[in-house]
């Protein structure tokens, strides 16, 4: 699906930070922790190109001693070499509003959900009652 | 229908906290410091419309909301006192719950902590909402026998009346510790874990915008109620322990006066009460530290999900369970730290209050259902009692050393 955001004129402050992620059968995703821009080819202004969310992304976000001590953090937990923040392109998304980022696709397990897996298979699926 | 309101005031309102500080301030003060539940039951009743307002409009829960509005920093100072408090809470309900076990039955409450909490994770784990709400809702019904006690005590109602509607500072009190008992006496009122349980649980009963008069019938019923039980055992504490100069500093003598009216049975229905009120308020603060983070952090919670499709939630319900279990069995005073973090509570108020005035005023979130003037009045002065409170809340603390 096209997203129609370049028809729209609008303070990513106030439009796109912090709003929540679901996916396209309604799930939470999480939260849009921080923008991806680049620059256009034209030389124009920067064109945004993805969300990116996590905690690799809000790390940065919250800026100073304690956002560097969350993403070391973050950074010893994820098992690739190089870690980077999980990033959801913005041709994902559906739809924009003032509420909710909704995306086109749907995917259990991927990228903002790997702490959500890792604590259902080592931990809640571990205790009694926990599978059902 | 009710009892989502129910049992958010008999965990929220009438938790440890406040049967304590009720007890006590009846037992010190007569009852001049009924305006003080009266005004946190007014504050507690227009937050509460608010925040269940823009639950069923926008399905939008208190810390949505706060990280929308406060944005990422000040949300996560706000997360943290949330959780801090909340967990701090947990401990003295705990506490409160195996105290109450303790009186019934004579066996040291430490006993009790382990088996109390396991009793609230394996309702935090598995069992349905609405069953959770309707069993804790009910059993703290058994408090109003503080109510119908006082009709058969030799209650002068005169003189509870106008030491209501006169408050003064009796001879034998100072004024910082009057007002520190204020301050406790809305803090205990106005707890956010209050706020955030009762707007995270009208989304597991699925409110929508259809819901609205359920809603607001929840609110004026369910809060209202929590402040007339505790008003019932302030005044009682006034009538049979003021007299006697009894100074209470347990759970056991809270109870006394209903065992003074009714004998066994009233004692029987009092420790019912306490139990089902902290206990209830040990699940509400259990989940409601999962609530804020789920909600915070965007990720999938709530009851209503299995808990393998809401992990972390449960994961983090479990861990404060466990942090507060471990904290409780320190032997660590749960009464004392009741009042240390309602106080602190107090002062962390205005911070999860403001993000909800604001966005029931925002149109794109609820449409047509943005506060009107009165709701709006009501919410500036509310918010002015709760910035004032949270002012004067530490150093009134720190000042009367905890009300000694």
């Amino acid at each position: 699906m096209m997203t129609r955001w370049s028809e729209r004129v609008a303070d990513i402050n106030d439009l796109l930070l912090d709003r929540q992620i679901f996916d396209a059968d309604g799930h939470p995703v999480g939260k849009v922790d921080d923008l991806e821009l680049v620059d256009a080819n034209d030389g124009g202004p920067p064109v945004l190109s993805a969300i990116l969310c996590g905690p690799m992304a809000f790390g940065p976000r919250l800026g100073g001693a304690l956002g560097l001590w969350w993403l070391s953090v973050a950074r010893r937990l994820r098992p690739d070499a190089d870690p980077t923040p999980v990033r959801i392109p913005f041709d994902q998304v559906a739809s924009v509003d003032r509420k909710q980022v909704c995306l086109s696709t749907r995917g259990e397990d991927e990228g903002p959900q790997r702490l959500r897996r890792w604590t259902r298979d080592k931990i809640v699926s571990k205790i009694p009652g926990g599978q059902s | 229908m009710l009892t989502l309101g129910v049992m958010t005031a008999i965990g929220g309102f009438v938790d440890i906290g406040n049967l304590v500080t009720s007890g006590v301030t009846g037992a010190r003060f007569d009852v001049s410091l009924a305006w003080a539940v009266a005004l946190g039951t007014i504050g507690m009743v227009v937050y509460g419309e608010m925040a269940g307002r823009v639950t069923a409009v926008a399905q939008r829960p208190v810390f949505h909301v706060v990280r929308e509005r406060l944005g990422v920093r000040f949300g996560l100072l706000n997360l943290v006192a949330a959780c801090a408090l909340s967990a701090l809470a947990l401990t003295a309900e705990i506490g409160g719950v195996a105290l109450s076990l303790e009186l019934a039955s004579d066996v040291s409450y430490l006993l009790w902590v382990p088996l109390v909490a396991l009793g609230v994770w394996g309702v935090t784990w598995r069992m349905k909402f609405q069953y959770m709400e309707r069993i804790f809702g009910l059993m703290g019904l058994a408090l109003l026998v503080f109510v119908v006690a006082l009709f058969f005590l030799p209650t002068d109602w005169g003189a509870l009346l106008s030491s209501a509607t006169h408050p003064s500072v009796p001879a034998s009190e100072s004024y910082p510790t009057y007002f520190f008992y204020a301050v406790s006496l809305v803090g205990a009122c106005i707890v956010p874990y209050q706020v955030v349980f009762f707007s995270a649980g009208g989304l597991e009963e699925g409110w929508t915008v259809d819901s609205l008069a359920e809603m607001r019938l929840n609110v004026l019923v369910g809060f209202p109620l929590g402040g007339i039980l505790t008003l019932a055992i302030m005044a009682c504490s006034a009538v049979v322990l003021m007299p006697l100069q009894v100074n209470v500093s347990h759970l056991g003598e809270v109870g006394l006066p209903a065992a003074v009216a009714f004998g066994k049975a009233g004692l029987a229905f009092a420790l019912v009460g306490f139990f089902a009120a902290t206990f209830a308020a040990a699940a509400e603060t259990a989940l409601s530290t999962g609530y804020s983070m789920g909600q915070y952090f965007g990720w999938s919670w709530g009851k209503w999900l299995r808990p393998t499709e809401a992990p972390r939630f449960h994961v983090v319900v479990l861990g404060t369970l466990l942090l507060g279990t471990a904290f409780v069995l320190t032997t660590i005073d749960p009464i004392k730290v009741t009042i240390v973090s309602v106080v602190l509570g107090a002062a962390a108020i205005p911070l999860t209050y403001l993000p909800i005035l604001v966005t029931a005023n925002d149109r794109d979130y609820l449409g047509e259902h943005v506060n009107g003037w009165f709701a709006n009045a009501l919410g500036v002065l509310v918010l002015l009692m709760m910035l004032v409170v949270s002012l004067v809340a530490v150093p009134l603390l720190l000042w009367t050393k905890a009300g000694q």
